[in-house]
């Protein structure tokens, strides 16, 4: 077994000739050198010239050169020894060389077939591949010896491009470290190779002849132009269009409805699963699989056509319900009569429930089931099955229910890969590797309506919208949920974000006046998730704070929304005293269509913003209880049992619980340190919160008092908001020392903080400047400044 | 070099490479003309005209009348698919022969320049 590359091996030999002969121009050449030969030794034996005949037989060279070409050279087979160069594919038999060292791989491997597909898909380009080059071996044969392992490992046929430079990574020492870097394991490329190596055997699988019955396959068929009128022939349609990986995953389920058509009794099948979960991929699959004449099902089934029918369009051509009864029975007739048809009732809850656009046929329909004259499939939801089942348990009971579950990560990444050529032939975009697994990854998280491999689909679909320059990256993903679903998922890359995390604190002081520790906390929260490495199942962040009244509990909440969560809109603000009994829990989690303004409602349209839970305390213990899941998994389900995420969501719950025990503390001297413990633990023994609620939230941050030097800040801060109202008019307005001084003590309430300074503001500040503003005083840019005299007089 | 490879293969491998493709192209041509199928419904109604059955409490005269229906049909049917039939039949056996015939042509193919220089020379089937 020699591990080295040798330069005599016959099948190099081979790699050229092939590479030399097999080209268009040499198979024309060939066929015009024919055709002349031809010709002109026909044309010169009418005219009586024995040459002719040389130019006749001669003929038949450039035919015979093109036969060996085509299937001597179009493929070269494996050596007959286990040595490395038995092993290698064509293109690299032509590339390497036996003084090839580790370094020429980064200008060799581009240009195999495969190598180009793993650098492509895995963004692997030549810039980085040069960077990792110098941590290659010094020594090739390492690399070799690791190709042959990787090879076995991935049950390629040959040792190709990919493979080669999979090796190389692999052989690094610390090759792990590398990969990290690039966000990829070995496994990863591993997964690339079995990609590459599926989608090039189905390359050559679609060289093979199909055979589809032929001219006369329907002759003992039945004419069927009513259906046809209103239904798609899923069989004229996928036949001959292979879905292997697809098959592969629902072979189970797909011999389980063939088993169900070919042994007696109900010749129905009813797909249940969510939607994306993959079961409209099984009929279809299973059209292409009965009209192939090579595949392996009973004759009784062969060349049976799928047709789906086309519920809305049946629906609108009816008139009323006699009409479309009229035409369902004409349909069913032909069914009946043609022999070949298996009908496919495709959101068949549209047949069994009254409503915009869906009408109950089920009389109809429930005593065709139960005969089994017709094979029907149908395709349900699991909860539109559970409702029907309740309403007509005849029909529940009439049906062969086959379970369709969402697909797990490893059969959603095989089944996007096989998918992923027609997309990109659809969208003129190439998926890279990091794209299909971020696909998984925040479709799991963010798509809640739909299941498995179809909301990874539905993902990469929105991501070729923002491919880089025909590439869609795991970026692209990342850039299509957050225009989608307005959410933040990426880390954040730009200096502006990172500067904005890194100062949130300041941002926010730029808002209110002190409360470090619960500023730090919230900060803390958003700055792991701006770096992500916040635990992905839980709330970005969830917060309970407590305090007196007016010291910054809701301006907090308020103030990062504005920073932080594009605006001061994008908070879900809930007074939770409006939630005191326990029938308030449904108002929690209303459907969105009956009432906008629910929790769950609200989430889902606004994912990325801050829940404000404003007075807490107030509410019944059993609207708290529902709010634990919310804590724990940020994960609500609302009344049609959907999921909603809060995943995205910074959770604020505020209180005045405890509120003199934190003022009489303060005044006393003590730090909020001294005291936090002891005043949680006497909310919970005073039955004011459960244990296992406060449990929940990752801080309780205590607000201590304003201080009269704190309501300075405060005041700056209210004439501040005053000038921004005034800004329209170009009018400015400031404040003697004097003045402040007056308006601090007016202010001052230790009990109400900062509230008694804004309405101050308003009675003396605000009615002078309208004042001044009404009389002329004050004129566009103009500065009001504004003495202790006339704060006293007001 | 290229040429003594070609011939080589030819006698070695070629001749084989060359079965399996007639075997494709018959297995094509039956399957075009559905062979198999026609003959196993052969007397089957066509198109199912008439294929709607009379129930045992229908009175004899619509018994005698879908009876006669469903004749016709089969009739129609047996004759359209024996026209298709014979046509495939004719095509294969065609198919057949030129196949056999090239199979048989085989080994002396590559000695058809050869064969051409001593026609021009004796100046034989002018």
């Amino acid at each position: 077994m020699k591990n080295s590359f040798d330069p005599k091996n016959p099948r190099i030999h081979q790699a050229r000739e092939r590479s030399a002969l097999n080209s268009p121009a040499v198979i024309t050449l060939n066929f015009v050198i024919f055709a002349l030969l031809f010709i002109g030794g026909l044309t010169l034996l009418f005219f009586k010239l024995a040459i002719g005949w040389t130019f006749l037989g001669f003929s038949t060279l450039p035919l015979m050169l093109i036969f060996w070409i085509k299937n001597a050279l179009d493929t070269i087979p494996l050596g007959k020894t286990d040595d490395f160069t038995d092993l290698l594919s064509p293109d690299l038999l032509l590339l390497l060389k036996s003084d090839t060292t580790p370094a020429d791989l980064v200008k060799i491997i581009p240009k195999t077939r495969s190598g180009a597909f793993l650098m492509a898909r895995f963004m692997l380009t030549i810039p980085v591949l040069e960077q990792i080059a110098p941590f290659f071996p010094t020594s090739i044969e390492p690399i070799y010896n690791a190709a042959r392992t990787i090879r076995e490992q991935t049950n390629s046929k040959t040792i190709d491009g990919a493979i080669l430079i999979t090796a190389a990574i692999a052989s690094i020492p610390n090759y792990e470290q590398i990969l990290n870097q690039l966000k990829l394991s070995l496994n990863d490329l591993y997964q690339g190779i079995t990609w590459f190596n599926y989608l090039n055997g189905h390359l050559k699988d679609r060289k093979k002849p199909v055979h589809t019955g032929g001219i006369a396959r329907d002759f003992a068929f039945g004419y069927t132009p009513t259906l046809q009128h209103f239904a798609i022939n899923l069989s004229t349609r996928f036949s001959g269009f292979s879905q292997k990986i697809q098959q592969a995953e629902n072979a189970e389920i797909m011999q389980k409805i063939i088993d169900t058509f070919t042994h007696g009794g109900r010749q129905n099948v009813a797909l249940i699963g969510a939607y994306g979960s993959g079961r409209s991929s099984i009929v279809n699959s299973l059209a292409e699989t009965l009209m192939n004449a090579d595949s392996k099902v009973p004759t009784s089934l062969k060349y049976r056509q799928i047709y789906s029918l086309d519920a809305p369009s049946l629906i609108s051509a009816a008139k009323n319900q006699g009409e479309l009864e009229y035409l369902m029975i004409k349909i069913l007739n032909e069914i009946y009569s043609a022999k070949n048809i298996i009908l496919c009732l495709d959101n068949a809850h549209l047949f069994f429930e009254e409503g915009p656009g869906s009408v109950d046929i089920a009389n109809l329909l429930v005593p065709v089931l139960e005969a089994g004259r017709i094979r029907i499939i149908m395709i349900m939801d699991d909860q539109k099955f559970l409702e029907i089942s309740a309403k007509n348990p005849a029909l529940a009971n009439s049906l062969n229910k086959i379970i369709v579950n969402p697909s797990n990560r490893e059969e959603t990444l095989k089944i996007l890969m096989d998918q992923a050529p027609l997309l990109e032939y659809q969208k003129h975009v190439v998926y890279t590797y990091q794209s299909l697994v971020e696909a998984y990854r925040l479709g799991e998280q963010y798509i809640h309506d739909v299941e498995m491999p179809g909301k990874a689909k539905l993902l990469l679909e929105s991501a070729a919208n923002y491919s880089d320059r025909g590439l869609v990256t795991a970026e692209s993903v990342q850039t299509a949920v957050e225009k989608s679903y307005g959410v933040k998922v990426k880390v954040a890359d730009s200096n502006e974000d990172k500067n904005k995390l890194l100062n949130l604190e300041q941002l926010i002081h730029a808002r209110m006046i002190d409360q470090q520790e619960a500023v730090s906390a919230v900060a803390n929260a958003l700055r792991r998730a701006g770096a992500g490495v916040k635990n992905e199942s839980r709330p970005i962040g969830t917060f309970l704070f407590l305090g007196p009244t007016g010291v910054g509990k809701t301006e907090l909440a308020k103030t990062l929304s504005e920073v932080y969560f594009n605006g001061e809109s994008n908070i879900i603000r809930l007074d939770m005293n409006e939630f005191a009994s326990p029938d308030d829990v449904n108002r929690l989690i209303r459907d969105g269509a009956t009432d906008a303004t629910s929790l769950t409602a609200e989430v889902m349209k606004q994912p990325f913003a801050v829940v404000l839970l404003d007075e807490i305390e107030k509410a019944h213990p059993a609207v708290l209880t529902t709010l634990l899941q919310v804590l724990d998994e940020g994960i609500l389900r609302d009344e049609k049992n959907r999921e909603v995420s809060f995943r995205d969501t910074i959770i604020i719950a505020t209180s005045n619980a405890g509120a003199n025990t934190i003022r009489d503390q303060i005044i006393a001297g003590h730090s909020i340190a001294d005291f936090k413990e002891p005043l949680i633990e006497s909310l919970i023994s005073s039955g004011e919160f459960k244990p296992e609620f406060l449990n929940r939230f990752d801080e309780i941050c205590l607000f201590k008092p304003l201080s009269k030097q704190d309501l300075v800040g405060v005041l700056d801060l209210i004439i501040a908001s005053t000038n921004k109202t005034l800004e329209p008019q170009k009018i400015a307005v400031n404040l003697t020392p004097g003045a402040k001084q007056i308006l601090i003590e007016k202010g001052y309430d230790p009990k109400m903080g900062a509230r008694p300074m804004r309405r101050i503001v308003q009675k003396t500040v605000e009615n002078i400047v309208a004042a001044a503003i009404l009389s002329g005083a004050a004129q566009p840019g103009s500065q009001l400044t504004i003495t202790e005299n006339e704060i006293s007089i007001t | 070099m290229a040429i003594a490879e070609m011939f080589l293969w030819w006698y070695v491998h070629g001749w084989s490479v060359f079965v399996q493709k007639i075997k494709n192209f018959m297995a094509s041509i039956i399957d075009f003309f559905s062979m198999s199928d026609l003959v196993r419904t052969l007397f089957q109604p066509f198109r199912q005209i008439s294929a709607a059955t009379a129930s045992a409490e229908s009175s004899l005269d619509l018994k005698f009348h879908m009876f006669i229906d469903r004749l016709v049909s089969r009739i129609v049917g047996f004759f359209s698919r024996l026209t298709l039939l014979l046509a495939g039949t004719i095509i294969i056996l065609l198919g057949a022969i030129l196949s056999l015939v090239l199979i048989v042509l085989w080994p002396v193919i590559p000695l058809a320049p050869l064969a051409g220089i001593i026609l021009t020379i004796t100046g034989a089937f002018l």
